[in-house]
């Protein structure tokens, strides 16, 4: 294999691959704004300046290819002077707003002008100043931060496959904007502020809730769609913050849909059913669990029973509830429910083939290949149990009684009798499989509220009586 | 939509169309060729453009932004474009613009009531060397002085 030295080290490396990614498995980190791995390279931010031996001038490592026997140095004086000296420039019309500016905390700008800049400043002169643009619901931008890396532009129009914005005027007149001011189209708009290396592109869902460095991290999977995007919950005090995508090539890249993004919402919903609670009326009443549990229990001993599973559980929830319906209910039937219209996984395609997919649930796959078999239609029994992750799609139900176990929002569930508030995705582990067949795992980001259970816990009580006593 | 562009246009951009290796490589002769038919670009023109060459049509206002010579704004008659970088400005360009803005009772940027005369700042005309330059819709005027733009500005006024 071909081989080039970094600062001294010897890396092997592909032919092809550029001096920042060999230069990573070095374990050198070389400042960037404009390149991004996912995106193609523009080398206009002049931040990756290395010196390559042989060279005349400072080299952009972003768009140099690593070269056998190629000598780089990524800490000389050279690189140091030239580093500080594009910093300078990047920051001539940056407000340095730090304090007030969501961004501070995880800004490529901050940390790159914390590592590579000086802490003086020669410039005295007016800085140019805009009126922010409305882009939409998903992204407030602040043209004044911004330093041009072009990356958003690149980004609509590679991976989101629409040009909407675009760089009006030149040089130091230069505008970042959407096509004469349009509201942003795509349905992955919130990648623009994830790449965008400043505080011009902020999330509005996300805006001054909270400082990033304040947030904790727990890796997860998005539960939005089948496509199973790795994603990050961000959370604080047992409240979710925002979600961002996960690096995973094989899966989402660097990127995810607003959907997925804005999903977790409904666990936090007011009107999510936290509490066991039976039907009086028109109005909901709690109950306690061992009431709910005995309702469950004797109305499932009816004749006929169809118990209905979410394809948006995990693995470990459908086969303890196949392993239960089977065992104690020989005559009921089990069936899964997802998505209208999307029954199988050879009905689940891609929706527009960037990522999201036509089936609106995580486990499609894994009820299938735990023999599920999925309901058509109308649900139609005297007895309906539907065990439901938060996201699946109920289906028509028929019957004399139904009772919910897992989550639902109160507007969901007029005709249900009772409801047993379970987990949502985001305060459960488990598994899930993905459309192509990947194995992935839920973590849990968040503890369960108020008296929500899981639903192997809910399963155990059910069969034990003893313990429903004790817990009760 | 409405077509905003002549026959004419299409026939010369069919023209010019084998002179390049690819349609993208167009858009700079469609500009120039639309700019010539409207006097400016408006953004239904762009548009059009865009549509023509087949990219989208925030492409084509990058481009038509990028470069100075692409008015997307309408403007007067006569257009002067006042270099203002350094070898112009060491030569006292400053002072002719703030002179033709009063004279013409415009700042930079803006046209005359009566639409004769357009006013703007230019970047560089490539004229260094007979610096302060000025260029007049597609003419250049050089070696300025308050004396010789004053009369450049009353010989064009009288023209009409």
């Amino acid at each position: 294999m071909a081989k080039c030295t970094i600062d001294g080290k010897e890396v092997e490396f592909t032919p092809g691959e550029n001096l920042i990614k060999v230069a990573k498995r070095a374990g050198v980190d070389i400042p960037v704004f404009c390149y991004h791995p996912g995106l193609t390279v523009v080398a206009q931010c002049r931040m990756c300046y290395v010196e390559v031996e042989k060279m005349p001038k400072l080299q952009t490592a972003c768009s140099t290819n690593a070269a056998e026997g190629m000598v780089v140095k990524t800490t000389s004086e050279a690189v140091k002077k030239g580093r500080e000296g594009t910093m300078e420039f990047l920051l001539l019309n940056h407000p340095l707003d730090c304090p007030i500016c969501d961004k501070a905390g995880e800004c490529d700008l901050q940390d790159n002008s914390f590592g590579s800049g000086s802490a003086y400043m020669r410039h005295s002169e007016e800085r140019r100043t805009y009126v922010d643009v409305d882009m939409g619901d998903v992204i407030q931008k602040n043209m004044n931060r911004c330093i041009h890396c072009t990356r958003c532009i690149r980004f609509g129009d590679e991976i989101a496959g629409i040009h909407e914005m675009v760089a009006i005027k030149r040089g130091n007149n230069i505008d970042i904007t959407t096509i004469d001011g349009k509201q942003l189209q795509t349905e992955y708009a919130g990648n623009y502020s994830d790449i965008c290396p400043t505080g011009s592109l902020t999330l509005k869902d996300f805006r001054f809730k909270k400082r990033a460095w304040m947030l904790k991290k727990t890796d997860t999977v998005c539960e939005g769609c089948s496509k199973g995007c790795n994603m990050e919950i961000q959370h604080e005090g047992n409240a979710i913050y925002r979600c961002v995508p996960r690096e995973n090539l094989e899966i989402n890249k660097y990127w995810m849909c607003d959907e997925g993004r804005f999903n977790y919402h409904y666990t936090q919903d007011p009107a999510r059913i936290l509490n066991p609670v039976q039907k009086v009326g028109a109005a909901w009443s709690k109950i306690t669990w061992d009431q709910g549990l005995s309702a469950l229990k004797s109305e499932t001993n009816a004749v006929n029973t169809l118990f209905l599973l979410g394809t948006d559980l995990t693995l470990e929830e459908m086969s303890a509830i196949r392993e239960t319906v089977t065992r104690n209910h020989k005559n009921a039937k089990l069936l899964s429910f997802g998505t209208h219209g999307v029954e199988t996984s050879a009905q689940d395609k891609s929706q527009d083939q960037i990522l999201k997919m036509k089936s609106k649930t995580s486990n499609l796959m894994g009820a299938e290949k735990l023999g599920i078999e999925a309901l058509q239609g109308k649900a139609k029994a005297d007895v309906v149990v539907v065990f439901r992750g938060g996201r699946a799609q109920l289906p028509a139900i028929e019957s004399k009684k139904t009772i919910g176990v897992g989550v639902f929002l109160e507007k969901e569930v007029t005709s249900f009798d009772v409801i047993l508030p379970g987990l949502a995705f985001t305060e459960k582990d488990g598994t899930v499989i993905n459309h192509q067949g990947k194995e992935q795992r839920l973590k849990r980001a968040v503890l369960p509220r108020e008296k929500c259970k899981a639903i192997p816990e809910v399963l155990m009580l059910l069969l034990n009586q003893k313990t429903r006593e004790v817990l009760a | 939509m409405e077509k905003q562009l002549s026959n004419k246009f299409y026939e010369a951009m069919k023209k010019l169309e084998p002179r390049y290796p690819n349609k993208k490589a167009l858009i700079l002769p469609a500009l120039h060729e639309a700019q010539k038919e409207w006097g400016w670009l408006p953004k239904e023109v762009l548009a059009e453009i865009g549509e023509y060459i087949g990219v989208h049509a925030a492409q084509i206002r990058e481009v038509a932004s990028f470069y100075t010579m692409y008015n997307l704004n309408p403007v007067g008659k006569n257009h002067l474009r006042i270099c203002t970088n350094v070898a112009c400005c060491l030569r006292g360009a400053d002072d002719l613009m703030s002179y033709a803005e009063r004279k013409l009772g415009i700042k930079c940027g803006e046209t005359t009531s009566d639409g004769m005369f357009t006013l703007s700042e230019e970047e560089c005309l490539g004229a260094c060397t007979t610096a302060p330059a000025m260029m007049a819709n597609d003419d250049y005027v050089e070696n300025l002085d308050i004396n010789s733009l004053n009369a450049y500005i009353e010989k064009v006024k009288n023209e009409r």
